[in-house]
């Protein structure tokens, strides 16, 4: 197989971004760091969340990753630029967060929003504030609302902060006006709202698959995007991004394959069930394509790499898809040998065009301010 | 050069009614929507399902999704297979999801004293050129009545 070639960044105005990593996994080193955010009367408590019921056999995180020190991988912000920024001529990396996205699964509310919003103040303060190719996302915890819409507000105006990362599974599907204020707020912030995987079958949420709890990893991981799919068709047919027309989201790893199928069934039942959703004023499929964007990891990795790329084709990845690593977890890609050979424009628009648009990234990253 | 087919009494169509019969080897739907005749060509130009045995009934319409209406109550025909919608007078699909037309045809009611009624909305009719996308479209068809009788021309 033949790989694409590294072209690290100059960090010239004039010259765009060549590879925009938009999920990378940062981590704390001790829970200390952001129980120092937290109010005081949660202090005690510390960082809970729900761990991942699923064991996984391959280790989580890269051993490759872990830092000299032996810190946990995802902690150190030296070894996460030359192992992997420098390695692959990274000029953005869009963090996301970590497992701890599980606290948005803990049925305490009020706590887990005020953890959410610890974690967010400390990511702004020891990554954001690095500056170099850091960007960032903010997360929320999805069953606290309107205080999760006064934190948006709050610190989305950070320069670094480029969107809000929401779980994948939650309480109720997406596009229950429960979470609306939620969406006001980050479209009135211009940030798109992510959805990462992990929550699946934990805290409050629904089961990690429509058949009920699988019994392995294996089951839990190859079903990602069944979760994206149910929160997708939530999103638009209870009508939010027809309400929130300059709002965007993001699906991360919940792979791609599936979109071509989800979107032809959603219009194909649009034209009979059209009644039924009568805000939509075009095909469902254009919503999303105008809206939503994918990320590339886990790539699936067909016999035939051109079935892929047909599949890219098919759902206009030259505006929909965006790059990812997944770095420094186990299933990562790599930013040279994942994808299959594709014309020029796709590339770029994937490697880093999409992601440059939908998040205002200036060409160098070094203009960006660190407050 | 059209022919004139005699359907039936208007007493045997009352609003809200549909009769289809076979005209000159088509089978057609003729509709009373609210003391309104119209005729559709009973075949889907989706799958060529018997459109005309479909629902009648309303749509919906929004701009905001929270404050969805009900319109267009009796002029609204679902095809039985799929669900599509068209409107009964026009032959048009409701949101145009292929972007076609049912064809039309005119349709009247005409007085024993050989008055001729108002002729029903005919702006369909035989419209298929104009139709754009990949479906073929439904036909309509001119409809009078003349002596209480309803009568379809195609």
């Amino acid at each position: 197989m033949s790989g694409r070639q590294v072209e690290q960044s100059t960090g010239s105005e004039d010259t765009a971004p060549t590879l925009i990593d938009c999920d990378i996994h940062q981590k704390w080193k001790d829970p200390k760091e952001v129980i120092a955010y937290l109010p005081d009367q949660y202090k005690d408590r510390g960082v809970q969340s729900p761990s991942i019921l699923y064991d996984n056999v391959a280790e989580f995180s890269r051993r490759d990753a872990i830092p000299d020190d032996g810190s946990p991988a995802g902690s150190s912000i030296e070894k996460m630029k030359e192992h992997h920024f420098e390695e692959f001529g990274v000029d953005y990396a869009v963090l996301t967060g970590n497992s701890y996205l599980n606290l948005t699964a803990l049925p305490n509310r009020d706590y887990a929003a005020e953890l959410a919003v610890a974690n967010n103040k400390w990511v702004i303060d020891n990554w954001l504030s690095e500056g170099g190719p850091f960007v960032g996302s903010l997360l929320a915890a999805p069953q606290k609302p309107e205080r999760m819409a006064e934190m948006i507000r709050e610190l989305g105006d950070h320069a670094r902060v480029v969107q809000v990362v929401m779980p994948m599974a939650s309480q109720h599907p997406y596009g229950h006006e429960y979470y609306w204020p939620m969406y006001e707020a980050a479209e009135e912030m211009g940030l798109p709202i992510a959805m990462h995987p992990y929550t699946e079958g934990h805290g409050v949420t629904r089961p990690p698959t429509g058949a009920g709890h699988p019994n392995t990893y294996f089951e839990w991981h190859t079903l990602l995007g069944t979760y994206a799919m149910g929160q997708l068709v939530s999103l638009v047919a209870e009508g939010v991004l027809a309400k929130f027309p300059d709002l965007n989201f993001v699906v991360i790893e919940g792979g791609l394959s599936w979109v071509p199928h989800f979107l032809w069934r959603m219009d194909k039942d649009w034209k009979a069930l059209r009644a039924q959703v009568p805000y939509l004023q075009k095909p469902p499929s254009e919503y999303v394509r105008d809206q939503v964007r994918f990320t590339t990891q886990p790539i699936e990795e067909p016999d035939n790499p051109e079935h892929l790329l047909q599949i890219l084709e098919m759902m206009h990845a030259e505006e929909t898809v965006m790059f990812a690593s997944d770095y420094p977890h186990w299933d990562t890609d790599s930013p040279v040998y994942a994808l299959p050979p594709m014309s020029d424009e796709m590339e770029q628009a994937v490697m880093a065009g999409n992601a440059q648009e939908l998040y205002g990234l200036p060409n160098n990253p070094t203009t960006l301010p660190t407050n | 050069m059209e022919k004139r087919f005699e359907i039936c009494s208007t007493d045997e169509l009352p609003p809200g009614k549909r009769t289809i019969v076979e005209l000159n080897g088509h089978s057609i739907g003729v509709f009373n929507v609210n003391g309104e005749y119209h005729a559709l060509k009973n075949d889907c130009p989706h799958q060529r399902a018997p459109l005309c045995m479909g629902k009648v009934t309303g749509t919906t319409s929004a701009t905001d999704p929270e404050k969805v209406e009900w319109e267009d109550d009796g002029q609204i025909l679902r095809c039985p297979w799929h669900g599509w919608e068209f409107d009964i007078a026009t032959g048009e699909s409701v949101f145009n999801p292929h972007k076609v037309r049912a064809r039309s045809f005119d349709t009247a009611v005409e007085s024993t004293s050989g008055d001729t009624s108002e002729e029903s909305a005919a702006d369909g009719g035989c419209d298929c050129g104009a139709v754009e996308g990949d479906q073929p479209p439904v036909d309509t068809y001119e409809v009078d009545v003349e002596d209480q009788q309803v009568v379809v021309y195609l």
